[in-house]
């Protein structure tokens, strides 16, 4: 036994550390620069002084080192030889991409490292350029240089060097302070093209960068509990999720107790009385609710019971929501308030798992029936009840266990249509809600906690399964 | 087929079919649901094959100023790049067109088409302003006065195509993954440590060239299908060199002792991994990542996300198939191993892959609908039963549009459900008991 939990407790540890590398890997890979989420309004595309040009840089910085994101991805990293072993440096994503695909294409960082810090140079000579003189040449070159700063490909980085040129030849004051750096961006591209090494994107390399990376820095800080701020107002993301995770527990504990306690007498009683009536009946009846979506019945419901719209007599529930009572009404009248708010939400969610649980617990008993010490002890002539409660009904409880594992993660999940539809301030509306205004870290702590639920689930599920079954444990054995 | 199956019943001699697989049809087409939903699945990819001839605002033939047309046709063509539309087509009006005769489609209506009069949800009661009853829109219209009944046709082919495309690439990985964890199980798999070394280096290697090495041809280069072939091919190229290696390696140095890999472990390890994200959170994680996601990219994370139920179903079946005596005579006639999973073992482990995949494409049709629903990450003129559903909450007084595409989801959902269920019953006859 202890042997058994021992293997399964050491096989749980690899899983989660897998589960944590792609929800990392998904968290790197979403759109946006992750450094800039979270940032006040502030841009780099307006042309400030050469001081606010250094504010913002530095801002820009501190912000990524307080996120880690100035550290490597991962302990390792596997690349041609090529690629510098510290372009992480690079703090902005979209600059470091464009870095990336030139390397790729021509091989020679070192001359790209040219180029890339004449790009830097002939920025910092404009931003220290008097500002009163010829503004709009400025402008037009800012624009330029942040586009040729995400330009990889030869024919755009081409057309933006030749418009540079000409924008800074155009104006002569543009011209005493900027002809020097861009004849030498423009000359170090040339050096780009022409001393390519093609030769050295074909050797691989393996790099070993310890565990200053970001991977570690977020997955240790994910198991202390910290999840990071949510982008929307800077808010630790346990914060955005505490209320939620109430309100998802007052919809989702309810509709556990009833659907268990509704299917399993259910279930129990359509396989001890095959055939009958009430079996025929509810057959017909939870095959028809489990192929129900519960988005088109929460609609359904919405629609046509919760408005005056198909008369008085339908206005039969509050509205979606939870009311408009303030937190500073007193408790009972809240109480009611929301219960009333969450009948039809409850209903929804529970009906289909009921339906669900009861075809299983039916399967469950009608396996269990067909055992020997079941005919058996109809033929020493015990009653049917004692049968059916001490000899069926004990020994069918195995799928259940398993069951009740698999929804508890569910219970924290939420149900994320139904919340959605009954405008409900859970988990689900929460995580619908991060996903449709970027707020990945909010996101991608939901979905990790969420396997780590379904991990944990899986675990307690065997081991209170091993408990009840000790054959399970000699599997391992072997 | 099933249609005349009394009849056939009658005149053929009981004791021509004996095979397993006639034995699972007779019981299959015992059950009247399992029949009835085959017949309503019929009509529905009848619906979605020929949708474009159901539901469009052309007619599928007209005669014009002494001209004939037949212009749906002519649209496929036009999307083929065989053919163009004449410059007086472009501007014109369809439904007020001056025809000498015409034969127009059941709904005259394409999914996209504004009817400017009709806004606002009119219901199929309610003084519709149309020119004639043949334009009535049966079914209503939503906001902006697309046909409901429209964009219903248009709705099932989407379902269909969920259904038939995230099935095909989850019914491919699934059987893989599920077949050589069922087969091999922790044991049969054996191979020396030179052959697992040496494999795990060709597969570092091989991604190294095939994909890194390449990541500018594949990322902007060129065709994406034919640089992905030209990475696969040098991938493949190189585990084999690899394998080449390890097997000269062997020769030579007489290290050759086999040990066996824990295939199934580790198939199901990755299985509990992917299990453990919820689905919907996982498709809309990724979803998040393509810039801009349409119908067939969910398609296609539905696919790679719903293969584990079969896999998980093939894996149990194949652990005993594998015990069976004639696969023993198999291996002792010295078959490649591959050739006995695929002719042999397969074949017999078969049934519950059907099970599974009908139950999934019901619930890959009803993860469609709902990611739809919520109307996250699509386009907003793609229509859907899902997307239509999704209207109703902007005006209750639509009733039409709360219950026709909800309904079409249950049916569907329904019948894949039923024909799962008279298969699974019909493959193991232990359950009829």
């Amino acid at each position: 036994m202890l042997r058994y939990f021992g293997t399964r407790l050491l096989v749980f540890i690899p899983t989660l550390l897998v589960i944590s590398m792609v929800a990392f890997a998904l968290s790197r890979l979403t759109p946006g620069d992750p450094v800039e989420c979270g940032f006040d309004g502030m841009s780099e595309m307006n042309l400030g002084t050469a001081t606010d040009r250094n504010t913002y840089k530095e801002t820009y910085a501190n912000e990524a080192r307080v996120k880690g994101l100035d550290k490597p991805y991962f302990y390792f990293s596997f690349t041609s030889a090529a690629y510098p072993d510290t372009l992480y440096r690079i703090l902005d994503r979209f600059e470091r991409q464009s870095l990336n695909k030139l390397i790729a294409q021509y091989g020679n960082w070192p001359r790209i490292s040219e180029y890339y810090s004449n790009i830097q140079s002939l920025e910092e000579a404009l931003f220290s350029m008097p500002k009163n003189q010829s503004r709009d040449g400025q402008i037009v070159l800012l624009r330029d240089l942040n586009q040729l700063k995400i330009a990889y490909q030869k024919e755009s980085i081409t057309a933006l060097l030749d418009q540079l040129q000409k924008t800074v030849q155009a104006d002569s004051l543009l011209g005493v302070h900027l002809a020097n750096p861009a004849s030498s961006l423009a000359a170090s591209y040339q050096s780009v093209q022409s001393e390519t090494t093609p030769g050295l994107l074909k050797i691989p390399r393996l790099y070993w960068h310890g565990i200053e990376n970001q991977y570690h820095h977020w997955f240790s800080r994910f198991i202390k509990g910290d999840f990071g701020t949510s982008c929307r107002n800077s808010q630790p993301v346990l914060d955005r999720i505490k209320p939620s995770l109430f309100w998802t527990l007052m919809m989702s504990l309810p509709a556990f107790f009833l659907a268990f306690s509704i299917s399993i007498p259910i279930g129990v009683y359509t396989a001890v009385n095959p055939n009958s009536w009430f079996d025929k009946i509810s057959t017909v009846t939870l095959f028809i609710l489990f192929s129900l979506p519960s988005f088109w019945i929460a609609t359904l419901l919405i629609v046509f019971f919760t408005t005056k719209e198909y008369g008085w007599f339908m206005d039969i529930f509050p509205g979606v929501g939870l009311g408009d009572l303030s937190t500073s009404a007193p408790f009972g009248d809240r109480f009611w308030e929301s219960s009333a708010h969450l009948i039809l939400p409850v209903f929804c969610m529970t009906y289909s798992s009921f339906a669900f649980i009861s075809r299983q617990m039916r399967r469950g008993v009608i396996d269990v029936i067909r055992q020997d010490y079941i005919r058996t002890a109809k033929a020493k002539g015990l009653p049917k009840n004692k049968i059916v409660w001490k000899h069926v009904f004990r020994n069918s409880l195995f799928p259940l266990i398993t069951m009740i594992a698999m929804v508890l993660p569910g219970l924290i999940g939420g149900a994320v249509i139904i919340e959605v539809l009954f405008n409900i301030p859970g988990m689900g509306r929460e995580t619908v809600e991060a996903i449709r205004s970027r707020d990945w870290p909010v996101v991608y702590t939901v979905l990790m906690l969420a396997a780590v639920l379904t991990l944990i689930g899986n675990l307690i599920g065997d081991f209170f399964y091993a408990m009840a079954d000790p054959r399970v444990t000699l599997d391992s054995r072997n | 087929m099933f249609f005349k199956r009394k009849k056939q019943q009658a005149l053929e001699p009981a004791s021509k079919e004996q095979s397993y697989w006639s034995g699972v049809r007779k019981h299959f087409y015992k059950s009247k649901p399992a029949v009835w939903s085959v017949r309503i699945l019929m009509v529905l990819i009848f619906v979605a094959l020929f949708s474009d001839f159901i539901a469009n605002e052309k007619p599928v033939y007209c005669k014009l100023d002494g001209t004939t047309y037949y212009p749906v046709c002519k649209d496929y063509l036009v999307s083929l790049g065989w053919d163009r539309w004449d410059a007086q087509f472009f501007s014109i009006d369809w439904k007020k067109a001056d025809y000498e005769s015409v034969v127009w489609a059941p709904i005259t209506y394409s999914a996209y088409t504004i009817d400017y009069s009709n806004t606002q949800f009119k219901s199929p009661f309610d003084a519709q302003r149309v020119s004639s009853k043949r334009h009535w829109h049966w079914l209503g219209t939503d906001e902006i006065g697309r046909d409901v009944a429209a964009g219903m046709v248009s709705g099932t082919r989407t379902a269909m195509l969920v259904g038939v495309i995230a099935m095909s690439i989850a019914t491919i990985i699934g059987v893989f993954f599920g077949a050589i964890a069922g087969y091999f199980g922790d044991d049969r798999l054996r191979a020396s440590r030179l052959q697992i070394v040496c494999n795990f280096i060709g597969l570092i290697l091989g991604v190294f060239y095939a994909f890194m090495v390449r990541s500018f041809a594949l990322s902007d280069g060129g065709v994406f299908f034919i640089e992905m072939l030209k990475s696969m091919l040098i991938l493949l190229g190189i585990l084999a060199l690899a394998n080449l290696l390890a097997l000269a390696l062997e020769r030579l140095s007489g290290w050759n002792k086999k040990r066996a890999l824990p295939v199934d472990m580790m198939v199901m390890r990755f299985i509990e991994v992917l299990n453990s994200i919820p689905g919907l959170l996982l498709v809309l994680a990724i979803l998040a990542l393509i810039k801009r996601p349409d119908i067939f990219n969910i398609m296609v994370i539905i696919g790679f996300i719903a293969w584990t139920g079969i896999a998980r179903f093939l894996r149990a079946e194949l652990l005993r198939v594998r015990e069976l005596e004639y696969i023993q005579a198999a291996q002792a006639m010295g078959f490649n191993e591959w050739r006995i999973i695929w002719r042999h073992a397969l074949p017999n482990a078969i049934g519950p892959v059907l099970v599974s995949v009908a139950f999934g494409i019901a619930s890959a049709i009803l993860m469609e609908a709902a990611l739809n629903f919520l109307g996250l990450g699509l386009s907003i003129d793609q229509i859907t039963w899902g997307s239509l559903l999704n209207e109703a909450r902007r005006d209750f007084s639509a009733w039409w549009i709360a219950l026709v595409p909800g309904f079409a989801i249950f049916i569907t959902v329904t019948i894949f459900n039923l024909i799962g269920d008279a298969l699974g019953s019909a493959i193991d006859p232990r359950l009829n008991q």
